[in-house]
């Protein structure tokens, strides 16, 4: 057990320094890429929660996002200082998922998801017609944000990379311990959950909300990422592409979320110039994993590891790993 | 019935779609086994969703100690004190036995406040530690981090039993526990439901192994069509004429 912890730590200092050293040795470009990865992962790590534990297929969280980036850079335009700005935005967030989590956690399945569908795409709308809050289509430029005296681009790597480890650490204590189950038990034992005096309602509610605070901040980092914001960031297109991640990566797994991001961003940049065809490969990779790897791109790592012990002891077929689809 | 019992149901009807399942059903339940019998269809596991919160009965009312169960939501009534397990077990496959176990506990009054609510350190190791030591008592101490979706479904009935306990309820209702259960998993079951039934613990068991009734309830219910067919001890309530032609279907 002990020189487990050591390895864990060991690992853990070996990725700090890599985030440390990371901006020194990449380009702009590589820089932006990476971060992009980190904010992704960050708000779809709300979905992993909201989807992999819970369940529930919410697809609003690119309004979230969108609010994030808009409703921060609005503030901060406003003299507000940037982290007080992020934190109301995400509080409000928080305040709207509750607000639709209570609704919402009533519909299932397929009505469910039409319905948070409908709400990323009302605020969609919202982000076009607000015109003094947003610029309307034209966009707006956002307000660098400077973290000390760091580079814009530095600084918001470092911010990002902080805020994903954090958010890891933190979901990775509730997904093991009472909040986890719980929303496990929502998922594939919402009958049961009323006997034990648990409310499916408000566990759901919770997972919505947490789901919809990682999409605010997310969102607000994306914001200075991107410099300038413009309403076609958060259209529908990003629903597709978050549902990228989550699936591809492998929804009940943190890693998973992280993995996608890493996959989608990646991949994203090396086919642009396939255009529009990126949809199309991105739609036919997604139909393939949930058909064939439903427990996503992570899930191969237990069935190799496996594979590979076994082929160092005895020559048995590898134990095949039970995967679900975990969501409903 | 009066109201000197811990659970006492009056006059309880429910119909599906014009289709009277339940018709005035009177029935109290005290510490210790009481059985609920009855062929298919006499709507037992109706009875269960009703006084658990599940069904909304149509007329008549549920008592746990005094205080009305009818009319509230499922997860209501289970922090009032009753707890339940399901004819097919509902439990998260994926999951280890012993955290399907805790999930019992996760319910609870103390369990649910905002400070433990997302699981401190400390909280935790309690929970585990006594999950763990009622699951040993129903003969699953070997495996607990096995994922429950994995084992028999013997041993996932007896899983969500345990998970039932640890809810600590006052009121047990067991929808046909023993069905598909080995003998000796009967066992494994029996032995340590009638020690928390002697010691205080009321349990209404739905169960169609007459044997296992007799044996565990001083009184039992028949139930046919809706309503109470008979009720008292069940040597002389299953010698009962109109109770054997319920069974048999026959016209004795």
């Amino acid at each position: 057990m002990r020189w487990q912890w050591s390895a864990a730590a060991a690992a853990l200092v070996a990725l700090f320094a890599a985030a440390a050293v990371f901006p020194h040795v990449a380009n702009g470009y590589e820089l932006f890429v990476g971060t992009e990865i980190a904010i992704f992962a960050i708000a779809c790590l709300g979905l992993t929660v909201a989807i992999g534990w819970s369940g529930q297929v919410v697809l609003a969280q690119t309004g979230f996002f969108g609010i994030g980036a808009y409703g921060t850079n609005y503030l901060f335009e406003h003299h507000v200082p940037w982290v007080v700005s992020v934190l109301a935005i995400s509080l409000l967030c928080a305040l709207c998922g509750m607000v639709v989590g209570f609704p919402a956690a009533r519909l299932r399945g397929f009505y469910l998801a039409i319905a948070t569908l409908a709400f990323a795409e009302l605020l969609d709308q919202l982000f076009n017609n607000a015109t003094a809050i947003t610029g309307g289509p034209v966009g707006m430029a956002v307000v660098p944000f400077r973290l000390w005296s760091l580079g814009v681009n530095v600084g918001l790597w470092y911010l990002s990379f902080v805020v994903l480890v954090a958010t890891v650490v933190v979901l990775n204590h509730l997904g093991r311990s009472r909040l986890g189950r719980c929303l496990r038990a929502v998922r594939d034992a919402e009958v049961a959950t009323g006997s034990l005096g648990l409310s499916a309602t408000q566990l759901k509610v919770v997972a919505f909300v947490i789901s919809a605070l990682l999409g605010s901040i997310a969102g607000s980092l994306y914001g200075q990422a991107l410099t300038f914001l413009s309403p076609d960031a958060f259209s529908l297109n990003l629903v597709i592409e978050f549902l990228v991640v989550v699936f591809i990566g492998g929804v009940d797994k943190l890693s998973g979320a992280i993995v996608g991001a890493a996959f989608l961003v990646l991949i994203q940049e090396a086919l642009q110039s396939f255009g529009a065809y990126q949809r199309l490969i991105f739609g036919v990779a997604l139909v393939l994993v949930v058909r064939f790897l439903p427990g996503g791109l992570v899930s191969l790592v237990p069935l190799v590891r496996a594979r590979w012990r076994s082929r160092r002891s005895r020559p048995e077929p590898a134990a095949p790993q039970p995967v679900e689809v975990s969501a409903a | 019935m009066s109201d000197e019992h811990l659970l006492s149901v009056r006059g309880v009807s429910v119909s599906f779609g014009g289709v009277d399942v339940l018709h005035g059903v009177d029935l109290g339940a005290d510490a210790g086994f009481t059985g609920l019998i009855g062929p298919n269809g006499a709507g037992k596991t109706t009875l269960f969703n009703v006084i658990t919160g599940y069904v909304r009965p149509r007329a008549g009312e549920v008592y746990l100690d005094g205080v009305a169960l009818h009319g509230k939501d499922a997860y209501q009534v289970a922090r009032l004190g009753v707890a339940r397990t399901f004819q097919t077990p509902k439990l998260v496959g994926e999951m280890a036995v012993l955290d399907n176990a805790m999930l019992g506990i996760d319910g609870r009054a103390g369990a649910r406040r905002l400070g433990r609510s997302f699981g401190t350190r400390r909280s935790e190791r309690a929970t585990r530690a006594e999950a763990a030591e009622l699951l040993e008592r129903f003969g699953l101490g070997r495996h607990l981090r096995v994922p429950a979706g994995m084992l028999s479904l013997g041993s996932q009935k007896i899983i969500e039993v345990a998970r039932a306990l640890l809810a600590r309820p006052r009121l047990l209702l067991l929808d046909e526990p023993a069905a598909g259960l080995s003998g000796p998993d009967v066992e494994a079951l029996a032995r340590p439901l009638a020690e928390f039934a002697s010691s205080g613990l009321a349990i209404l068991i739905v169960e169609h192994d007459l044997e296992l009734v007799k044996r565990l309830c001083p009184t039992v219910v028949v139930l046919e069509f809706g309503t109470v067919l008979a009720a008292g001890a069940p040597e002389e309530v299953t010698r009962r004429k109109e109770v054997v032609a319920a069974y048999l279907g026959g016209e004795t």
